[in-house]
C-alpha cells in the first residue's frame, strides 16, 4: 500500500522530448483536441488547452510514460487545467462556433449540435466536465471522481443537474423519445 | 420529456464532438512550451535574461543576505492548536501572520471548517492525511508563501530545510480534528521538508531536488507564484489556496441573482468563490467566469467584477458583480456612474450571504455601500475593480 505521502510526490525532473513523446503527442492530439472543445466550445481554446495539456505531460512525462493508463492521466490533466482558467480571471470569448468543418446531414442535424453546443456552455464548468466525460469519454462516475477530485456522490448529483438543465433546453428536448 | 437519455445524449455529444477536426499536432510548440514550464519551476526563467546573464548579475551585484521568514511561534507542548483554532503563527518580513482551523459559515448555519490566513483567505478542507496547500496574498504579504500540511496521527513533527522543527498540532472544528503543520516560506526559495514520525519510525523526506539514488521517498513542494494572474496556466492567484493531494471538501453553488436574460452563479469549493455571469439569451451567449478567495464572516469581503468584455468597456458590455457580505449586511447599495442606485438582498448558499448585480453597459459602479436591517450604513467604498477582485472590510 501506498504512504499517502506520495501525494505530494515531486513533479518528475527527467523530461521528454524523444521520439517516444513526439510519437505520444501525434497519437493523443485528435482526441485531447476534441474532448477540451466538449470542456471549453471553443476551437481555438480547445487547441490551446490542449496544447497546454502535452506541454505538461512533457514536463511530466517519465511519470507519464509508466503510467498504468497514460490516457487517464492525460484527461485529468487537461481536466484540471480547463478549471484552472475557469479560475483565474478569464473572459470567455463569444461562444465557440460549431465546429467549421464541412458537415454531412440535414441543416436540423447542424442545428442540433449547435443547440447542443450552446446547451453545454451555459452549464457551469464542473457540470459541463462531468457531462462529457461521461457521454464523450464514457468513464464511469468513479473515474469522473478521480478526474476531478471529487466523490461519485457529487459525481452524481453534478450529472443530475447538468441533465435537468439541458432538457430544458427547447432544441434538446425536441426529438423522438426513447 | 423523456427524448434526453442517455444513448440520445451520447449520440448528440458524439455528434458534436467527432466533427471536430483538429489541425496537425504541433509537436515541437507543445516541447517548447514544456520546456517553459519546466523553466519557471525551475525559477530560471527571468525576462530575456540567460542563466550566465544571471549569474553575472548576482556576482556584480551581490544581494542583501535574505533575512528568512520568522518561524511559526513554538507552540503548546500539548501540541493542541492555541485560542482560535490558531495552529501557527509568526512575522515573515514585518508581516504578522497566523494560520488557523475555524468555521466559515455564518451564525446559524451548518458549520464549514476551513482553514485560514490572518482570519480570511479560506481554503475549505476535511481532515485528510498528505493533504497540502499553499497560497500567496500578492502585495499584502510580497514573496512570501504560506502553506500547511495534513499528517497522520504518527507523525511528531517536520523539518524545515533541516533547520526549523515545527510539531504536528491537532486543532478541531465543527466536530471535525485536524493534525497539521503550517508554516510561511519565501516564494523563491520552497524550503525542503523533513517529515518526522514515531521514533523508529523511517523518516520521510520532502525536498526541491531529485530523488537520491536508494535514499527515502523525495516530495516537492507545488511551485507557488504571486504573479498577477496572466495567460499562463502555471501561476496561481493570490488569496487562493493551491491544493495538491486527496479530495477536499464537497462543493455548493447557486445562482444569487438574475433577470430575465442573465444570471450569476456562484460555486464556492477549495478552488475559491468562482463566479459565473452569463446572458445566453444575448447575441453571442456571452460568459464571464472568475474566482476570488474566500472571505470569512469577520474578515474582509470580496468584491468581484465580471466584465462580460475585456478589457473591460471595450465592447461596451455590462459588468456583474458578486460580493461575500458579512452577517451583518442586511441590503447592498450599489451607484452607478449616472446614479441610479440598485437595492441588492444577500442570498445564502450553503450558510453564506451573498450579493450579486449587474451594472449595465456605458455605465461604471462608483460607490458600494453596506446597509445594516435598521437601514443604517456600516460602511461605503469607491475602490472598486473593473476586472478581477478587491477585498474590502466594512
Amino acid at each position: 500500500m501506498s504512504d499517502p505521502l506520495d501525494e505530494l510526490a515531486a513533479p518528475d525532473v527527467i523530461s521528454g522530448g524523444g521520439e517516444d513523446f513526439s510519437a505520444f503527442v501525434v497519437s493523443r492530439w485528435p482526441g485531447l483536441v476534441r474532448l477540451a472543445f466538449g470542456l471549453t466550445g471553443d476551437r481555438w481554446a480547445a487547441e490551446d488547452l490542449a496544447q497546454a495539456t502535452l506541454a505538461r505531460a512533457y514536463v511530466a512525462w517519465r511519470r507519464v510514460s509508466r503510467a498504468d493508463d497514460p490516457d487517464a492521466y492525460l484527461c485529468r490533466i487537461l481536466v484540471n487545467t480547463s478549471n484552472r482558467r475557469f479560475r483565474r480571471h478569464r473572459v470567455a470569448e463569444q461562444a465557440g462556433d460549431p465546429p467549421d468543418t464541412a458537415v454531412e446531414g440535414p441543416a436540423d442535424l447542424v442545428g442540433e449540435r449547435a443547440a447542443l453546443l450552446a446547451a453545454l456552455r451555459q452549464l457551469p464548468p464542473r457540470q459541463r466536465a462531468v457531462v462529457v466525460l461521461r457521454y464523450w469519454e464514457d468513464l464511469t462516475d468513479a473515474q469522473i471522481a478521480v478526474t476531478l477530485g471529487c466523490s461519485p456522490g457529487t459525481v452524481r448529483s453534478q450529472l443530475s443537474r447538468a441533465l435537468a438543465k439541458l432538457r430544458e433546453n427547447p432544441v434538446l428536448g425536441e426529438g423522438e423519445p426513447g | 420529456m423523456t427524448s434526453l437519455e442517455d444513448d440520445d445524449l451520447r449520440q448528440r455529444v458524439h455528434g458534436l464532438l467527432e466533427v471536430v477536426a483538429p489541425p496537425v499536432a504541433p509537436v515541437d510548440a507543445i516541447i517548447r512550451r514544456g520546456r517553459g514550464i519546466r523553466m519557471r519551476r525551475a525559477g530560471v526563467a527571468v525576462g530575456g535574461l540567460g542563466l550566465a546573464a544571471i549569474i553575472a548579475a548576482l556576482v556584480l551585484t551581490p544581494p542583501a543576505a535574505p533575512r528568512p521568514p520568522a518561524p511559526p511561534a513554538p507552540l503548546p507542548a500539548t501540541e493542541t492548536a492555541g485560542p482560535g483554532g490558531v495552529f501557527a503563527r509568526g512575522v515573515a518580513d514585518g508581516h504578522a501572520w497566523r494560520l488557523a482551523v475555524q468555521n466559515i459559515a455564518d451564525p446559524g448555519y451548518r458549520c464549514i471548517p476551513a482553514i485560514t490566513v490572518n482570519g480570511t483567505d479560506a481554503d475549505p478542507v476535511v481532515p485528510s492525511t498528505g493533504h497540502y496547500a499553499d497560497m500567496a496574498l500578492g502585495p499584502a504579504a510580497p514573496g512570501i508563501g504560506f502553506a500547511f500540511l495534513q499528517l497522520p496521527a504518527d507523525v511528531r513533527q517536520v523539518v524545515l530545510d533541516g533547520q526549523e522543527s515545527l510539531p504536528a498540532t491537532t486543532a478541531a472544528v465543527c466536530g471535525l480534528r485536524y493534525r497539521v503543520v503550517g508554516f510561511a516560506f519565501r516564494l523563491a526559495h520552497p524550503p525542503q521538508i523533513t517529515v518526522v514520525a514515531r521514533p523508529g519510525w523511517p523518516k520521510l523526506r520532502a525536498t526541491a531536488g531529485g530523488a537520491p539514488p536508494d535514499g527515502p521517498p523525495v516530495y516537492q513542494l507545488p511551485p507557488v507564484s504571486s504573479e498577477p494572474p496572466v495567460p499562463d496556466t502555471s501561476s496561481q492567484t493570490d488569496g487562493i489556496w493551491t491544493n495538491v493531494g486527496p479530495p477536499g471538501a464537497e462543493t455548493a453553488q447557486g445562482v444569487i441573482a438574475s433577470g430575465p436574460t442573465w444570471s450569476i452563479t456562484l460555486l464556492f469549493d477549495a478552488g475559491g468563490d468562482c463566479y459565473n455571469f452569463g446572458a445566453p439569451l444575448s447575441p453571442g451567449n456571452p460568459e464571464v467566469g472568475t474566482c476570488g478567495p474566500i472571505s470569512t464572516p469577520d474578515g474582509p469581503e470580496t468584491i468581484v467584477a465580471l466584465p462580460l468584455s475585456y478589457p473591460p468597456g471595450l465592447h461596451n458590455a455590462a459588468t456583474g458583480y458578486a460580493v461575500q457580505v458579512s452577517p451583518a449586511t442586511a441590503h447592498l447599495r450599489a451607484t452607478a456612474s449616472d446614479g441610479s442606485t440598485q437595492l441588492v438582498t444577500p442570498r445564502v448558499v450553503d450558510g453564506r450571504r451573498y450579493t450579486a448585480f449587474v451594472i449595465g453597459k456605458s455605465l461604471r459602479l462608483t460607490r458600494l455601500t453596506w446597509l445594516n436591517a435598521a437601514g443604517r450604513e456600516i460602511a461605503s467604498t469607491t475602490a472598486l475593480p473593473q476586472y478581477g477582485y478587491t477585498q474590502f472590510q466594512p
